[in-house]
């Protein structure tokens, strides 16, 4: 459409180069929108910087981050914006993945208060075991070789990836904590049994991560499971007690695993930044 | 002639029982090396190498004049490079400019705005500047590889290593790519590895053709021509004396070996040079 009067060149070439005052330019922009023979005017009188840099924060106003949902809650939480994008693209922070958790740790919970004498010990038991568990999975799909579908590029780049690391560790440690903890509150006589999975978990994550620097985290999570996994069955077997192995033994092998996992894991740390023999 | 800014001396890589680089060596001044030879002949891993992924058994390496072996000197490497692996993974519910984003903030790229006009200008330089809200996982192939591709040119890097660019491109693409590629060169290193001669002879002022983990040559793609310099003749039949030979489109018979007295020799293709020097390994699979 166009429409009764015309700007003048003079006034449109002063409203490219940015000198009107507010009022006349407002007038000018409302008159642009109605009238075509203006807007042609006006197209080789602003110069193609000036459009260059419009379109592009067009650009980046209507493209950059449309964040899904994990994001948009760490930016919520007010994780910096470069931050809360790493944390994004980590496999285990995915809702499905928070809600396999949940409904794991739920239906263990459940299993314990409704069923009976031997079978809610049982319960008791894999609710303790998954509690520890998830949180070991969780990190070993976090970073390398397999699950992270950018990892060799991440390798290449010059952001540390012992960082990117311990980031994600500890994100995915937090929200199954999370998870876990809640779970927790609906076990029959909630009482310290109920966190007891705790120690453990920090212990066996810790282990994944160290024995990572020598094989896959896929690989290393499975043994560290499967090897727990068979210590805490046999104790529990032995002493026919649901939390044997969450007692007060288990939990200095716990801290014994977190020192030594650690110790080690500070002179095995530089695998993780790749481009060096393991 | 510039100083090479990739220096490699005689290294090894087993995996396993494989060797996959056997005493490999060469050096890659400023401007655009490929690297030319079948599959398992040991490109990827050398790649991998340049782009500090992967240290070597033994040998030495200096990349833009720094060893990728010491901790501060890899890093240093690591914000001067772009790597586009064989097989770049995503992460499929990104957008194209949520991937490159990603990316840009492992390369450190912290201040936001200043990102994301560089993430819009590398996916511009691409042409994906149209589907830059696309989810990775809607996108073909051929533009997830220029998405790849993308995110190796974030912040104009001194030394640019790219794993087979142009497999999946279609031609308008592949000479898009080459248009990019060699618009770069003028100051900066380029190793490539690929399939195609074509890319070599319209990319390349040098060619390094790889065979069972060693540098078999090295020179320019006009030398690699010459290789096959009076040993290519054309026949009704497959010559007894050709090393290598096929049926061309109009019937006749391309041989390449020791040509007998009175064939009727042609002019050779970067193509003959590279199939005499790899010998009927190369046939077999370029024939597969």
């Amino acid at each position: 459409m166009t429409a009764a009067w015309h700007a003048d060149l003079q006034m449109l070439s002063a409203y490219a180069d940015g000198g009107l005052d507010d009022v006349r330019a407002s007038s000018i922009e409302a008159h642009l929108l109605s009238c075509e023979t203006c807007r042609d005017l006006l197209a080789p009188a602003v110069p193609a910087a000036t459009i260059d840099r419009v379109w592009q924060g067009v650009v980046i106003a209507t493209v950059a981050p449309h964040a899904g949902i994990v994001e948009r809650v760490l930016l919520r939480a007010g994780v910096r914006d470069d931050i809360a994008r790493l944390l994004a693209a980590t496999p285990s922070l995915r809702v499905s993945w928070f809600l396999a958790e949940s409904l794991a740790l739920g239906f263990a919970a459940f299993a314990a208060n409704v069923a009976p004498g031997g079978g809610a010990d049982a319960a008791l038991f894999l609710f303790l075991v998954i509690a520890a568990l998830a949180p070991v999975a969780g990190v070993a799909a976090a970073f390398g070789p397999g699950l992270d579908p950018t990892y060799e590029i991440g390798i290449a780049a010059p952001m540390r990836n012992e960082r990117l690391l311990l980031m994600r560790t500890l994100a995915v440690l937090a929200t199954s904590l999370a998870i876990a903890g809640l779970a927790a509150i609906a076990l029959p006589g909630f009482d310290r049994a109920a966190i007891a999975w705790l120690l453990p978990s920090l212990g066996l994550c810790l282990t994944t991560v160290t024995l990572a620097t020598w094989i896959r985290p896929v690989v290393a999570a499975i043994v560290v499971a499967m090897t727990w996994l068979a210590v805490a069955a046999s104790v529990t077997a032995a002493r026919s007690d649901p939390v044997a192995a969450f007692r007060s033994g288990g939990q200095v092998l716990a801290l014994a695993l977190i020192v030594i996992s650690a110790l080690v894991l500070s002179r095995r740390r530089v695998v993780y930044e790749g481009g060096v023999a393991a | 002639m510039s100083l090479p800014t990739v220096e490699i001396a005689d290294v090894h890589k087993r995996f396993g029982r494989t060797t996959a680089l056997d005493g490999v060596g060469f050096d890659a001044p400023t401007g655009i090396t490929g690297l030319l030879g079948p599959n398992g002949a040991g490109k990827t891993t050398l790649l991998r190498m340049l782009a500090t992924v992967l240290a070597p058994d033994s040998g030495s390496l200096r990349l833009l004049g720094w060893n990728p072996a010491v901790a501060d000197e890899r890093l240093a490497i690591r914000r001067r490079l772009g790597y586009m692996p064989q097989e770049p993974g995503f992460h499929q519910t990104f957008t194209a400019f949520e991937f490159v984003d990603y990316v840009a903030i492992l390369k450190e790229m912290t201040d936001r705005k200043a990102r994301h006009d560089e993430v819009a200008r590398v996916l511009a330089l691409v042409g994906l500047e149209g589907v830059m809200e696309r989810k990775i996982k809607a996108l073909s192939g051929g533009m997830r590889r220029r998405v790849a591709l993308a995110q190796s040119l974030l912040g104009d890097p001194d030394l640019l290593v790219l794993d087979e660019p142009t497999a999946g491109l279609d031609p308008e693409q592949r000479l898009r790519f080459r248009e990019i590629v060699s618009e770069r060169a003028s100051d900066r290193t380029v190793v490539l590895s690929t399939h195609q001669t074509e890319d070599v002879a319209a990319l390349c002022p040098r060619v390094v053709v790889m065979l069972d983990g060693v540098a078999l040559f090295d020179g320019t793609p006009r030398e690699l021509t010459d290789v096959a310099s009076g040993r290519v003749w054309l026949a009704p039949e497959r010559s007894a004396a050709a090393r290598l030979s096929w049926r061309t489109p109009d019937g006749s018979h391309r041989n390449i070996g020791e040509a007998p007295a009175g064939a009727d020799l042609v002019a050779p293709t970067l193509e003959d040079g590279y199939l005499l020097l790899v010998g009927d390994r190369a046939f077999a699979e370029e024939a597969a």
